[in-house]
């Protein structure tokens, strides 16, 4: 049983991890990370990748729904704008991996920054449909703005090079993905223990309140906005660098709700939840394949006839966690802590 | 001991509700965990002599209606060829996988099915994922791809070196089209309606020069949402252009009846084509009345026709009494030409590989494919130039051919 975790200073009240123990976990799960591609088959160093994509959007888009409570439906737009920044770049000038990505972090936050103007007049189902709007007029330019975007074919890029090494491989891309996503996970983490994250806790909870107590709506909302779009476009390359085929229906409005769900499912307002929850969305329909895959023994043609069950399994469980964890996957996570720190006795 | 400490000491009862998701969410580890470490056993199931064909298909999503079919057509012609002792002795043995027609879930399917099995043939569930995969299957280099997709980026040997498509590509599609109209109509005036998106611009432009060639005049292009609803402004735009015909491309479905519909409504005697995803059997007759007389592009023939040349579709129906779709033909037959391009293959005392796959597929001249398509063909590139214009005849229930079969490499187009 834990017994104590006095803290002494604001520093130590404000540390992300507050015990050694937790420090440890840390480490072993880092050092979890850094074996996984030496043991893991191309499958699932494809699905480390993907889910470690989908955590860096679900962050950005943590930031601005969960932290600031402004809704968005443009995170797949913003996610389009950063892969086809980084897909011309590539193709055109072939600048280094991580100026593209950066840069198309840049342009994803100029446009968030645009669309979040809105944000100022109207909340809510109101700025959602706003932000709709802006996905759709994305999705013209992506498909129309043809001698950069390359219209409705898309992009086609070649693989980035990062030392001599060409990425052109999970296994290669996996060295790409996710430190760079493990750093916006930190940043993100770290931003709630400065001044502009608390700036952001405060519009969400009441934003006259915050502006009562001198925090400037506009310039946080759209910061918030530009650093939730930052993030969109960092993925988005990454993603472009994954795939390497950037088209208009590659960042449909559905990936935008993907992303919304996977922030409620794993726990608005918690750095934690958009982990689990990108990763409950990514790998949940995996693992739910692997079951059919299983029964293909004893089940002829399993596939094609429990697929559509599937699909209606992985809507059950949402509808699941939203009726009967509302806080989602982080606060059942909390819990099991609990459980461990005060074993043998119950919470 | 008081009632009360009795009862702080009782130790309270989770509540089910909070049990029940703790078991799903260790289910879920545990799955997931089994997954990761049953992976490469369960390739090892894998017989040393069987062939593999792995498939990212649509079973789900809004390409299902395909898939289904592609499905049940590949599933039955593996059954067949196991039937008849393998393709030179060697099984065949088909793994798919669902992807609900989403790119990342096909890559995935991909990546498991050649993670635990060595495949040498792959169907593709869509052209993003024919574009995606490419450079991973050019690295592979052990098996051939063709699937769903009849993109014209992708009828480019060079580009796409080990993928091929069993049927005409979507410029081809409207090239037969158009050859029809001209045979037909010498000096007609066209209309094109499109929906906006990959699929349905790729012929517009390509079949623009196409018409011209064959002294068509393309009088108006009509581009439109997918699936939209509302045409009648669009409709406006084709009474204005009185075209003699109207070639649909890039939808299933909506908005064909819808565009008929009014079309008829204001007397308009234009007569409306498709291609070939509008032209399934159930698409056609689920327009109901208006689909009466609606013309298109199809490589294959219709699962009820009984063609005395056609052994393989009598076959097919001994198999499967009930109606199976243009996408059933297409998954049989792309299945049809990689056996063919294997047995080829191992017939030279060569190995499986994608090279040599493609080698044997492009070997392949004047072939009969049993009656699937009417008449002998050649896969010299990614495609097969050939096609038929069936028509739909509403009163009897079935399509109709109303021309002979039209091949490309042989009209020029």
């Amino acid at each position: 049983m834990r017994i104590g975790a006095a803290k002494e200073s604001y520093a130590a009240d404000e540390a992300l991890f507050d015990t050694a123990v937790q420090w440890r976990w840390l480490f072993v799960f880092f050092a979890l990370l850094v074996i996984f591609p030496f043991i893991a088959t191309p499958y699932w160093l494809f699905m480390a990748c993907l889910v470690a994509i989908n955590v860096a959007s679900a962050t950005g888009l943590n930031i601005l729904t969960g932290y600031t409570g402004l809704v968005s439906l443009g995170q797949a737009a913003f996610m389009g704008v950063g892969a086809y920044t980084v897909a011309w770049l590539e193709i055109n000038l072939g600048t280094p991996v991580l100026l593209n990505l950066v840069a198309g972090g840049l342009m994803a936050g100029v446009a968030g920054m645009l669309v979040g103007v809105p944000s100022l007049r109207v909340k809510g189902l109101y700025l959602a449909i706003a932000t709709i709007a802006a996905s759709v007029i994305f999705h013209f330019i992506f498909a129309n703005w043809t001698s950069v975007t390359g219209g409705v074919s898309g992009l086609t890029m070649p693989p980035g090079t990062i030392l001599g090494v060409t990425l052109d491989e999970p296994r290669d891309l996996y060295w790409l993905i996710v430190p760079v996503t493990v750093l916006m996970v930190v940043g993100a983490a770290n931003l709630f223990r400065t001044r502009i994250g608390r700036a952001f806790i405060a519009i969400r909870d009441r934003d006259i309140s915050a502006e009562v107590l001198g925090i400037r709506l506009l310039r946080f909302k759209l910061l918030s906005f530009a650093l939730s779009s930052f993030y969109a476009g960092v993925a988005g390359g990454l993603w472009a660098y994954f795939f390497r085929v950037v088209t208009p229906e590659s960042f449909p409005l559905l990936m935008s709700i993907f992303f919304l769900a996977a922030i409620i499912v794993g726990g608005m307002g918690s750095i934690l939840g958009a982990i689990l929850g990108a990763a409950f969305m990514t790998m949940v329909p995996e693992v739910l394949k692997m079951v059919v895959n299983w029964l293909s023994p004893w089940l002829p043609d399993a596939v094609a006839l429990l697929s559509p069950v599937r699909v209606m399994v992985f809507g059950a469980l949402i509808v699941g966690f939203l009726l009967f964890e509302p806080q989602g996957l982080a606060e059942m996570w909390r819990r099991l802590r609990r459980q461990f720190h005060l074993w043998p006795f119950r919470t | 001991m008081t009632k009360e400490t009795q009862r702080q000491d009782e130790r309270p009862r989770s509540p089910l509700r909070r049990r029940l998701l703790g078991y799903a969410a260790a289910t879920a580890v545990a799955g997931g965990l089994l997954g990761l470490a049953g992976t490469d056993r369960i390739g090892s199931a894998q017989a040393a002599e069987e062939i593999v064909f792995g498939g990212s298909i649509p079973l789900t999503g809004v390409f299902a209606f395909a898939g289904e079919g592609v499905h049940a057509g590949i599933q039955d012609w593996v059954q067949i060829v196991n039937e008849g002792g393998g393709v030179e002795g060697r099984m065949l043995r088909y793994e798919p996988e669902d992807t609900a027609y989403k790119v990342d879930a096909s890559v995935a399917a991909f990546k498991r099915i050649t993670s635990q099995f060595q495949p040498n043939l792959y169907y593709a569930d869509s052209t993003a994922f024919s574009k995606t995969i490419n450079p991973e299957l050019e690295r592979n280099g052990r098996m051939i791809m063709a699937g769903a997709s009849f993109a014209t980026e992708l009828n480019d040997p060079d580009l796409f070196p080990l993928q091929f498509m069993a049927g005409p590509d979507y410029t081809e599609m409207f090239g037969i089209l158009l050859q029809h109209v001209a045979d037909t109509q010498p000096g007609a005036r066209v209309a094109f309606v499109y929906s906006d998106t990959e699929f349905g611009r790729d012929p517009i432009e390509p079949g623009r020069e196409r018409a011209e060639a064959l002294g068509l005049e393309v009088v108006e292009t009509i581009v439109t949402p997918p699936g939209s609803v509302d045409v009648s402004t669009e409709v406006l735009k084709l009474r204005r252009a009185r075209p003699d015909y109207t070639i649909f491309h890039g939808y299933v479905q909506a908005p064909i009846p819808e565009f008929i519909s009014q079309a008829r409504q204001m007397g308009m005697e234009t007569r409306f084509m498709g291609t070939f995803w509008s032209m399934d059997h159930t698409v056609v007759m689920g327009m109901g009345e208006v689909a009466d007389g609606f013309m298109g592009v199809m490589p294959y023939r219709y699962y009820y026709d009984e063609a005395a040349d056609a052994p393989m579709l009598e076959r097919i129906r001994e198999m499967r009494p009930e109606y199976q779709s243009t996408a059933y033909m297409q998954g049989f037959l792309t299945a049809m030409l990689m056996t063919e391009a294997v047995e080829r293959t191992l017939a030279a005392g060569q190995d499986l590989t994608g090279q040599n796959l493609k080698a044997a597929l492009n070997s392949i001249e004047d072939f009969d494919t049993g009656g699937i398509i009417g008449v002998p063909i050649s896969l010299p590139g990614n495609s097969i130039p050939v096609g038929r214009i069936y028509q739909a005849d509403v009163a009897a229930q079935k399509m109709v051919p109303v021309s002979d079969w039209i091949r490309l490499d042989e009209t020029g187009g």
